[in-house]
């Protein structure tokens, strides 16, 4: 099930429309504040500023003091919010309630290690934002006052202008309640709110808000019961909320189509793959830090692709050189296979990349295209199998048949 | 004093001499050095086989794209080459080799290793945002210069072990201001003068230790110290961990990229340190907040204590690390300091056991009392 | 090093011989590393052959044996089983196919010289990396546990507790029987009387070895052949559960009919006094065979293959039980007019086509045809059809008796699911093999007999009871010890992060979840070394014990010098 098509019918129709008077960030954080004041939950997980650092972290806290240095939405993404909440709750459930305010990306990464048994997402609440994505964490460190100027347009306009990351740019996953699974035609718009299969409770709107206000979008029962339990009504309308997305979302998928294209002719061929990939030191940074890569030690790094001397010394012989470290296509084509149908496409490769290779932008290329034969999409929809876990007897019949040659 | 084969070329180009008659001569069956990927300056470690393929061997390019010990460790890690390899590597990737096969990482038999006084490398990143055409060419004559380069490493700039250890044969660069018409080869070893029987080119007998490597030294050693004083800046203890470390994302990149953590699988990245939710919980209702995921600075530190007895400062931990943090810088640090308490370097001699799998009656009794 | 490697290549009396130049591949291969001897012998299976490898053995010290002969399927076990008697472990020993992979398929004698060469060198290089795995043994349980209680059933349990089992015969309803019970009687040379079924019931009920589970459903099953552990959950007594161990198990648990009202032309529900088979059984049983009004009917359609298109597939019994209703008929209502539609008639067994006669004879009408559609009209049913030839023509009938495909049972899939057993298309349990093995399951020690295969009659589903019931007290021996798979998978822990995506793959069930680990677990006695855990884990942290990564590269490597 493609769930990148957005209508509006389905999509969350009634919400909370908050005043953001003194900023959206203090906004929020209020917000989250009161949450904690009035029990809505446990503990709250958030980016926090490191104190005397421009540098960001996850900190699962308590105490609402810590929350006067939080941002949902930092400048950059740090540590992919996914990866927090596995180191969290890899073992075992949470016994007290958690909210969790994460980008979309790292919404429905969660989500898909979830599936993986990875995390345990009982008594947390996801809860979504609308992103307009993150800067380049090399640039960022530079000149952090700089990025941040940057940033604060990027807030503003939304999507007018690229300075954020490649993937980022071209991402049109950028809102979650568009993309909640879509259900058949006959039920109503009010059932459908029940029917979503909700891998969040709630989620912030800022598209149309104008940065003058934000909507709180209750997704769900639970969603609306936080709403209430903060004293907040959830029957504003979401019209110009709704209407803004969809016309960011018309672009973004505009663009995408165009870049992907674009970078195909760029990567297209076992030469200009390769190339792509010259400068490569097989540091395995892009491993590490992508979410999905959930393997307690990568078969790369693993023993199975060390071998005799001899064996090294006749491939050398085969081709006159053999270059060292040894198969950097084999990692990266063999990453690809392992995880690219549950990429999110959220970046944190190209970030860590010392060599600047655009690692997302291919893998999220690849991603798009090997998702659609599937017919998934991953981090949407909670009950959905991974496709390679899921046998279905019928699909690609295509494959059936050989090809005539000519 | 030592015998020394000079080659009439510049120090490039001899060396690559060097290397084509080993090869040709078959009295080697491979040459592993750095070879050109590409136009754009991007190198590539590389067992090369046949002499053609020499034309594209840069074996003192300035960049390290990967620690070569680590390279060479794994290569002869299941059992020894059974054929004679030459390998050009730096001083500290010489050193980590010898490190890791104290720890039975790799064989030396069969490697005939040659070495060059360094004069530093470039960071990684002058690949990709082209300054490295211009950076290389002010690399030869900072060399000559016995100067440090502008732009080379901070790592690099604040080394003082440029001249390797328990190499077969260095090719001497710094401070020699005939670099572009001569090539000299130090050869250190039995080995060393055996392999170049009927090379091109003739024996004299010099001292590598000049005036000049002493004078870089001295260089060195400054920016070492200053390099050590900036870490200050942050303070001292906990809170300047915490600062240092701010922007860690716990990747584990550097203890990828280091030559001598060489754990299959190593302990931070095993369940050892994955823990039951009941313990984050506890922790946080102690602290009111705690840090996701855990352990950034522990990692670290516990890193440390298991392998900076050994670390070669060559540097490979601050290249890959995506968010800027100095580790090598720190790491040498307390490396130093630690390996000054056992009076040890690291990779001078394969013959001296690691500090910490030795036990000495006599000593550090100043604790005891 | 020092292995020593004896290779022999068999002539396989001339199969080989012919199609391989055996003395240029001895000569190959004797120069390989670790190769002590390299012979050939005229055929390896033989008595002769197996003394000869056992000698050979023996006398040259083999670490390692390489044969170059048949495929596997026919005769690894046996060149193993020589080893073992040879003092040499079993599994430090390849069995090269140059028969089937090469001898019989490439024509030209130097190829297939060249390739059995490359072959043999690879299991060479491959046979060094073995581990001497050692077999291990279980104690078994003998005892079997029956699903269902109907005929198959019911002479599965009397002939496995008249062997002194004891038996576990778990019926869905209240009463033993099954179908037939419905039935008022049989075919006429099936020996007309159900008194014998009857019998059949009350020795069951009679014989101590068999514990009687009515009211009663499978719940859950866990294990292995000899090693079963099943929940049965009972609707009387208080819903309780019980759970019994054994060490094998037979599912009989029959047929349904195809409803005909998915096939509405029949009028099947909606018009009067058109019944379906089992129906009529019943009514013929109670006596009286009456219509709704209350008078006995003078004309009766009987329609085959309701239901036959739908399903795919033919039901066996129907033509016959629809003459033995005709004939019923025409016994208990002399006069009345009977006629019989079908699409094709099926008599397979030896006295059926004399029993059709005499019902032609009897004046019993047999019609070919279809495209049917049934209507009331004027108080009677209007049967309209298309004959054979195409002519579309009608009758007026006061009853008809359909005769609907049989279709799995109520809980088949749920079944299914708890044993971890294929269904085919059709929805029946799946066999390992129609014709070479139909019995058995891909789960060792589980069988199926009867109806829940497929359709057949009386006769056919007590021989597979029988033979189900055979095939468990030949292989689960009291006392007897069980030698599960030894090449099976292994999981390292530390390396093993819990996604279960092994387990998801494991057809056989062999894969669990420890909780409190946090990792899957390989049951080594159930596993059976198919390997697809080892393609699905992306870490490797899962791995074959006798396809390694080692073994495989050196074997392709070595394929590819």
């Amino acid at each position: 099930m493609t769930a990148t098509q957005i209508d509006s019918n389905k999509m969350p129709t009634k919400g909370a429309i908050v005043s953001a008077e003194e900023g959206i960030n203090k906004t929020i954080v209020d917000i989250f504040k009161k949450s904690l004041e009035k029990k809505c939950f446990d503990a709250i997980l958030i980016p926090v500023r490191v104190p005397e650092t421009e540098a960001y972290a996850w900190v699962l806290l308590k105490d609402q003091s810590l929350l006067d240095e939080a941002n949902p939405l930092p400048p950059i993404i740090s540590v992919q919010g996914a990866k927090a909440l596995r180191s969290l709750t890899k073992r075992g459930k949470m016994t007290q309630n958690i909210a969790a305010i994460l980008r979309p990306c790292e919404i429905r990464a969660a989500v898909e290690l979830s599936k993986l048994k990875q995390i345990h997402l009982d008594n947390i609440s996801l809860i979504s934002i609308d992103c307009p994505g993150a800067m380049p964490l090399s640039d960022y460190l530079a000149d952090p006052e700089k990025s941040k100027k940057i940033y604060k347009n990027v807030l503003e306009k939304w999507g007018e202008n690229n300075s954020v990351r490649p993937v980022c740019h071209i991402c049109n996953r950028f809102s979650l309640p568009s993309l909640l699974p879509r259900k058949s035609e006959e039920t109503s718009p009010v059932e459908q709110d029940e029917a979503n299969l909700p891998s969040i409770d709630l989620h912030i709107g800022l598209l149309g808000g104008n940065q003058e206000k934000i909507f709180l979008i209750p997704v769900n029962p639970k969603g609306r019961k936080i709403l209430e339990e903060l004293e907040l009504k959830s029957d504003d309308s979401l019209d110009i909320w709704q209407t803004k997305v969809s016309e960011v979302q018309d672009k973004k998928e505009k663009i995408r189509k165009e870049f992907n294209l674009e970078l195909k002719e760029k990567i297209e061929g076992q030469e200009k793959l390769t190339a792509m990939f010259n400068e490569c030191i097989n540091c395995h940074n892009c491993m590490r830090v992508c979410p999905i890569c959930y393997c307690q030690q990568c078969f790369f790094d693993s023993g199975a692709l060390t071998l005799s001397p001899e064996t090294y010394l006749s491939r050398s012989e085969k081709k006159g050189a053999l270059r060292f470290p040894l198969d950097t296509m084999l990692f990266h084509l063999g990453r690809m296979s392992h995880m690219v149908l549950s990429c999110v496409s959220c970046g944190v490769c190209e970030d860590a990349c010392p060599m600047s290779i655009p690692v997302a932008q291919i893998f999220s290329l690849v991603a798009d295209q090997t998702q659609k034969s599937f017919d998934y999409a991953p981090g949407i929809n909670k009950e959905e199998p991974l496709p390679l876990q899921d046998f279905l007897e019928d699909e690609f019949h295509e494959v059936e048949t050989p090809k005539e040659v000519n | 004093m030592s015998n020394v084969l000079k080659i009439k070329k510049g120090v490039e180009q001899g060396a690559n001499e060097l290397l084509k008659f080993l090869l040709e001569s078959e009295k080697v069956k491979g040459i592993f050095t750095l070879r050109k990927m590409n136009e754009n300056g991007a190198v590539s470690y590389s067992l090369i086989t046949h002499p053609k393929e020499l034309q594209n061997a840069v074996p003192l390019f300035p960049l390290m794209p990967v620690n070569a010990g680590k390279i060479l460790s794994g290569f002869t890690l299941k059992k020894a080459i059974n054929e004679p390899i030459a390998a050009v590597l730096r001083s500290c990737e010489l050193r980590a080799f010898i490190e890791l096969i104290k720890r039975t990482q790799g064989s030396l038999e069969n490697f005939l290793l040659i070495s060059s006084t360094c004069g530093g490398v470039y960071p990684l990143k002058s690949l990709t945002d082209g300054t490295y055409k211009e950076q290389v060419s002010q690399y030869w004559e900072s060399a000559k210069n016995a100067e440090i380069s502008s732009d080379i490493r901070p790592t690099c700039a604040a080394c003082e072990y440029f001249i390797p250890q328990q190499a077969d044969m260095t090719i001497a660069i710094v401070g020699k201001n005939d670099l572009q018409q001569e090539c000299s080869i130090f050869l250190n070893t039995k080995k060393g003068e055996e392999f170049t029987i009927g090379a091109p080119g003739n024996i004299v007998s010099e001292d590598i230790d000049t005036k000049e490597t002493a004078k870089l030294r001295e260089k060195r050693q400054e920016q070492k110290k200053k390099l050590f004083d900036e870490l200050e800046k942050n303070g001292s203890g906990i809170k300047a961990l915490v600062k240092t470390f701010a922007a860690c994302l716990s990747c584990h990149g550097c203890s990828k990229a280091c030559p001598i953590c060489y754990c299959t699988l190593c302990d931070f990245d095993s369940k050892t340190h994955e823990y039951l939710p009941s313990s984050h919980e506890i922790e946080l209702e102690q602290k009111g907040g705690i840090r996701l995921p855990p352990g950034t600075i522990f990692f670290h530190i516990g890193r440390m204590i298991h392998m900076v007895v050994s670390c070669v400062n060559c540097g490979m931990c601050s290249d890959v690390c995506p968010v800027n943090i100095p580790v090598s810088t720190i790491f040498s640090k307390v490396g130093d300091s630690l390996q000054k308490l056992f009076d040890y370097l690291p990779g001078k001699d394969i013959e001296e056991p690691v500090p910490f799998g030795t036990y000495k009656e006599e000593e550090f009794t100043e604790i005891g009392e | 090093m020092n292995e020593k490697i004896g290779v022999y290549v068999c002539e396989c009396g001339p199969n080989i011989s012919e199609r391989i130049d055996i003395d240029r591949v001895l000569e190959e291969i004797s120069s390989a590393e670790g190769v002590k001897v390299a012979k050939k012998f005229g055929l390896l299976c033989s008595n002769d052959g197996k003394n000869y490898l056992a000698d050979e053995i023996k006398k040259e010290e083999l670490t390692h044996l390489v044969v170059a002969a048949c495929s596997p399927r026919e005769h690894e076990q046996t060149f193993m089983n020589v080893c073992l008697e040879a003092g040499l472990n079993p599994y430090l020993f390849q069995l090269i196919n140059i028969r089937e992979q090469c001898a019989w398929m490439i024509s030209d004698k130097e190829e297939a010289t060249r390739m059995a060469i490359k072959y043999i060198h690879a299991g060479i290089s491959r046979v060094t990396l073995h581990k001497p795995l050692l077999k291990k043994e279980l104690d078994s349980i003998p005892d079997v546990l029956i699903i269902g209680g109907g005929i198959s059933g019911i002479e599965a349990a009397l002939c496995l507790a008249g062997k002194d089992r004891k038996v576990y015969l778990v019926e869905k309803t209240e009463l033993l029987g099954g179908m037939v019970k419905k039935f008022s009687e049989l075919l006429p040379y099936q020996g007309s009387n159900l008194a014998v079924i009857e019998e059949k019931i009350e020795q069951v009920q009679n014989n101590e070895n068999v514990e009687i589970l009515t009211s009663s459903e499978v719940e859950d099953v866990r294990g292995f052949l000899g090693n079963f552990e099943a929940v049965i959950k009972s609707k009387s007594n208080g819903s309780g559960t019980k759970e019994i161990k054994i060490g094998a198990i037979i599912v009989a648990t029959g047929f349904k009919l195809f409803d005909p009202k998915n096939t509405p032309q029949f009028g099947y529900g909606k018009i009067e006094n058109v019944l379906d088979a089992l129906e009529f059984e019943e009514m013929s049983a109670s006596g009286k065979i009456l219509l709704k009004n209350g008078n006995p009917p003078k004309s009766v359609a009987l329609i085959h293959c309701v239901g036959r298109n739908e399903k795919g597939y033919c039901s066996k019994v129907c033509c016959l039980y629809s003459i033995k209703f005709a004939r019923h008929l025409q016994d208990k209502l002399p006069g009345i007019d009977v006629s019989e539609f079908y699409s094709d008639l099926c008599l397979p067994d030896k006295a059926d086509q004399d029993y059709f006669e005499e019902a032609k004879k009897k004046g019993i009408h047999f019609i070919r045809a279809d495209d049917f559609e049934l209507k009331e009209k004027d108080g009677k049913i209007n049967v309209e059809y298309k004959a054979a030839g195409g002519k579309k023509d009608s009758i007026a009938v006061d009853m008809t008796i359909l005769a609907p495909a049989m279709v799995p049972s109520e809980d088949t899939s749920k079944l299914a699911e708890i044993l971890n057993l294929p269904l085919d298309e059709t929805g029946f349990f799946k066999e390992v093999h129609e014709m070479l093995d139909p019995i058995s399951t891909p789960i060792e020690g589980v069988y199926v007999a009867g109806c829940a295969l497929g359709p057949k009659n009386i006769p056919e589903s007590i021989i597979q009871s029988q033979a189900a019931s055979g095939k468990i007290l030949s292989s689960l021996i009291p006392g007897k010890k069980i030698e599960p798979e030894v090449k099976v998978s292994e999981i390292r822990e530390e390396f093993c992060t819990g996604c279960q995506t092994c387990l998801s793959v494991c057809f056989y069930g062999a894969i669990s979840f420890d909780e409190y680990k946090g990792i899957s677990v390989v049951n080594e006695a159930i596993c059976r070394g198919c390997g697809s855990c080892v393609g699905s884990c992306p870490s490797g942290a899962i791995r074959s014990k006798h396809f390694t990564y080692p073994q495989l590269y050196r074997e392709v490597l070595q394929a590819l010098r």
